[in-house]
């Protein structure tokens, strides 16, 4: 049935493409939580920022949208080595459940400051590209889907050779590997925190840039579900592993676009967790996780 | 030694005393004073029956668990209340038994999957199941729910009643009271310290002989039954419910609520929803929309920083920072 190959080709492509944004969330949680072993849950919130940051100087400038990735990422970064030392550092060591319930006061923050400046319509931008498809394989898809998934694996290229090859990255990675260790060898872990909360939250921005060129439309509080479902990558991949979020980003991001073809587009949020709690009625700490923390 | 008023967040039984009869007090002689304004009541009904939520929710933090998904039980206790009750034409009094039954056995179910997990990943699928469950709602069963659109549901009083606002209003009020002296009961006896001893430190409630997964899941239930109940009595306060019962903040409120007045009391979460919904909505009638919730959302952040008992530790901290500084002159 060539029909049928076909479309699982298309599907799989849809899936590489939707995994990428979600893969550069899941990472930036990922390096969150190694370092710090905080778990954000208003990263979503950051990636809207992201969007908007890149719809708000794509309206002043024109430039096309791939380049605003320079806006985006400086600012999130910036953004979030803030709102590590406001809000997570604090409370740094008072008890899980506290993480969590700052992301929800920063989720109500981020979203209605949003609001009361881009207001809460439904925006959208149009790629340059957009009218562009290319073939390969057989299967039509749009430029811009080969050039996120092009652009996410460089991003992850810098960010590997930042981790493995420079000393700052080699820092990190030994904080969040022992944090006393780490101190003893004379690393400022506290710098370390603000590092990897920046790293995270500059990914989150490019995931945002990306968001936007590929023409999805996004409002304040968009952040909420592709947060969700790189939580779900997480947890299939493992809290604090970084191979374990990119293999777990294109296995969603596949059976989410199979999900939505064979069950429905109303399925396509609900998926997730259904992935999500099977995973973890089968392996309690994820499938690439280690089993104890 | 764990100290019971801990389980109250109030430390002198004096003004434990005090409180609750000034609470019960103000609860019977608000509507009166404000001449039965129908905004007023209708606020006073929905802060009551959120006081029954975000205690529900609260219970939980009893065992050292936390929810981000309550909305799923809320949501299911007045969808099945609603169904039955407009099926069988039985007051809404009674079917709220069975919706919170059905929260109760989703919130068994959901307690199996979650007890065993670690905070976050706790939170996550809390949190993921009340999106499943919208899902479910608006596609599934849409034939049954009504889907995006909703279904109608019975009053709890019928409004040909004279004053039936006062008096669902009191109703209410009597109901929110039941419930919180039940998980007072709950929190004194054995059961309650069994909580506190899991919280503090899980592997020596262990090698007491406490089993966690089954305090913990008793927990769920409860808190999951309880919420139930308060989704039904919204609901048949509103007369209709949507799929939007689900929603992320429906999920949050009783969290705001029983942190900014204090975690893991009795007290906390009453005296959260009346501090923040007066806020709410005195925010409202100044005009203000999107910066109420930067308004809440930087008051919580506040809090957990410098306040993490909430505020109702709020007066022993003044107190102890005027005798301070009374030593040190």
């Amino acid at each position: 049935m060539a029909g049928g190959i076909d479309v699982v080709l298309q599907v799989l492509i849809w899936g590489l493409y939707a995994g990428c944004i979600y893969i550069l969330l899941a990472i930036g949680l990922n390096l969150i939580f190694g370092v710090m072993k905080v778990v954000n849950f208003a990263h979503g919130e950051l990636l809207m920022l992201g969007a908007y940051i890149t719809f708000t100087f794509y309206a002043l400038s024109g430039f096309n949208p791939y380049v605003l990735l320079a806006a985006s990422v400086p600012t999130l970064i910036l953004a979030g080595i803030i709102i590590e030392r406001l809000c997570f550092r604090p409370i740094l060591g008072t008890g899980k459940l506290n993480e969590i319930f700052i992301s929800i006061g920063l989720i109500y923050i981020i979203q209605n400051a949003a609001a009361l400046i881009w207001t809460d319509e439904w925006r959208i931008i149009h790629s340059p590209y957009e009218k562009i498809t290319i073939s390969i394989f057989g299967v039509n898809m749009p430029l811009d889907y080969l050039i996120i998934i092009i652009t996410t694996i460089l991003i992850l290229i810098v960010l590997y050779l930042f981790l493995r090859k420079t000393r700052l990255g080699k820092a990190m990675r030994a904080t969040s590997q022992n944090r006393k260790g780490a101190m003893l060898m004379g690393i400022n872990v506290e710098r370390m925190d603000m590092l990897s909360f920046g790293i995270g939250a500059g990914l989150a921005g490019a995931a945002g840039t990306l968001w936007v060129v590929s023409g999805q439309v996004f409002n304040p509080y968009m952040g909420s579900i592709p947060a969700i479902k790189a939580f779900a990558i997480v947890i299939i991949g493992g809290l604090g592993s970084i191979p374990g979020a990119i293999i777990g980003g294109l296995i969603y991001g596949i059976a989410e676009n199979f999900a939505i073809f064979t069950l429905g587009g109303a399925w396509k949020d609900a998926v997730s967790f259904i992935i999500l709690i099977l995973v973890l009625i089968i392996r309690p700490t994820g499938i690439f996780g280690e089993s104890a923390e | 030694m764990i100290d019971m008023n801990k389980t109250l967040g109030i430390e002198s039984k004096k003004t434990r005393l005090y409180g609750i009869i000034f609470l019960l007090i103000m609860a019977i002689i608000l509507p009166l004073i404000f001449g039965l304004n129908l905004y007023i009541l209708t606020l006073l009904i929905l802060m009551v029956i959120f006081i029954i939520y975000a205690s529900s929710w609260n219970f939980l933090t009893y065992t050292g668990q936390g929810s981000l998904g309550h909305a799923a039980f809320f949501g299911l206790g007045g969808y099945i209340s609603a169904m039955v009750a407009s099926a069988s034409g039985i007051s809404p009094y009674l079917t709220m038994l069975v919706g919170g039954g059905a929260a109760a056995l989703v919130g068994l179910f959901i307690g199996v999957i979650c007890v065993r997990l670690k905070e976050w990943f706790l939170a996550m699928v809390t949190f993921g199941f009340a999106i499943i469950i919208q899902t479910l709602m608006v596609s599934q069963f849409a034939t049954v729910t009504g889907g995006w659109d909703g279904i109608a549901a019975p009053r709890l009083i019928s409004s040909t009643v004279p004053n039936y606002l006062l008096v669902e209003y009191y109703s209410i009020v009597l109901i929110a009271a039941l419930i919180i002296l039940f998980f007072w009961l709950i929190l004194r006896s054995r059961v309650g310290l069994a909580f506190a001893a899991i919280r503090e430190n899980e592997m020596e409630a262990r090698a007491a002989g406490i089993d966690p997964v089954r305090y913990r899941l008793f927990a769920f239930v409860v808190s999951a039954y309880f919420s139930g109940i308060a989704g039904a009595l919204e609901i048949h306060h509103m007369g209709y419910i949507t799929p939007e019962i689900f929603s992320v903040d429906i999920s949050f409120w009783p969290i705001i609520y029983s942190i900014s007045g204090g975690l893991g009391t009795l007290a906390g979460p009453i005296v959260g929803t009346i501090v923040i919904t007066v806020l709410w909505d005195g925010l409202q009638s100044l005009g203000i929309t999107y910066a109420r919730f930067i308004i809440i959302g930087l008051l919580l952040v506040l809090i957990i920083i410098f306040l993490p008992k909430g505020l109702i530790s709020l007066p022993d901290r003044v107190r102890k920072y005027f005798e301070g500084r009374q030593k040190t002159s």
